[in-house]
């Protein structure tokens, strides 16, 4: 149910995700991929979905 | 929890205005951090910052329509708080999600050898400071967190912020009610048959 594409980089900082304790979730509104490094989370860097410009979080 | 007056009220707005402001959403705390300043709508002169329930209202709107994405039972609430509890209980059981009410044992989603091991695909957390060692256990996971967040939170590791009083008993139960019935309708199931006061914390023990 949970289908989240597979991608690499943080849709912040474009990191590649390596270090665990990033994260893959649907945009809320437009169910895009939104993907956030470990360092983004934890600094609460925010996120703009690059489909729908939802901004989190 | 019958919202039908309510909703042609305040336009898009799941409830009314009135609704949100005699459950005491918009009281924060005397704190404030700079994440959720966006989120902060005045300061009263006694110091007590006001949340923009304009902002809770569209964000329990996200949430839900998020929410709905994952199968219900891989969601998971938490509170350790103690107004947080019964709300928890009472969301898991009307939308099929599973809750802990209370201590959050250490290891719950990394120690596969626990019997309380659990795996669930996103974390609801009814306040990320009470509840920072789920949250953190969810960050090490890589699943992601929605939390409710008053006015002193911070956003680290939370993934999807609902700002609102998360402390008052009336406060918590109101946005649980909300959140699952917004959830519901997000599926198309526009039956609920709770009321806020079915989410209310009572005096009975968790
Ligand atoms: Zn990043
Ligand atoms: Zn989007």
């Amino acid at each position: 149910m949970t289908k989240t594409k597979a991608i690499e980089n943080c849709t912040s900082c474009n990191v590649r995700l390596v270090e665990a304790g990033f994260t893959r979730f649907p945009c809320p509104t437009c169910g895009e991929t939104i993907a956030r490094c470990v360092k983004c989370r934890k600094q609460a860097i925010r996120y703009i979905c690059p489909n729908c410009g939802y901004e989190g979080p | 929890m019958n919202g039908s007056e309510d909703e042609n009220s305040d336009g898009k707005m799941l409830i009314s205005n009135d609704r949100y402001l005699s459950a005491g959403i918009h009281i924060g705390t005397q704190q404030k951090t700079e994440q959720m300043l966006r989120y902060i709508y005045k300061v009263r002169s006694d110091g007590l910052y006001l949340i923009d329930i304009q902002k809770t209202d569209e964000k329990i709107r996200d949430a839900a329509k998020f929410l709905a994405r994952y199968d219900p039972s891989k969601i998971l609430l938490v509170s350790t708080r103690q107004y947080g509890q019964k709300p928890i209980v009472i969301f898991a059981k009307s939308t099929g999600a599973k809750a802990i009410p209370g201590r959050f044992v250490p290891g719950t989603l990394t120690n596969p050898d626990l019997s309380c091991y659990q795996e669930p695909d996103v974390l609801i957390a009814t306040d990320p400071y009470a509840d920072q060692n789920a949250v953190r256990e969810a960050n090490i996971i890589g699943i992601p967190v929605v939390a409710l967040c008053d006015t002193n939170n911070v956003l680290s590791n939370v993934d999807l912020a609902i700002p609102t009083n998360n402390k008052g008993k009336g406060s918590l139960a109101f946005v649980y009610c909300l959140l699952a019935r917004s959830l519901l309708a997000e599926k198309g199931i526009e039956t609920f048959d709770y009321a806020i006061s079915d989410f209310e914390a009572g005096g009975e023990l968790m």
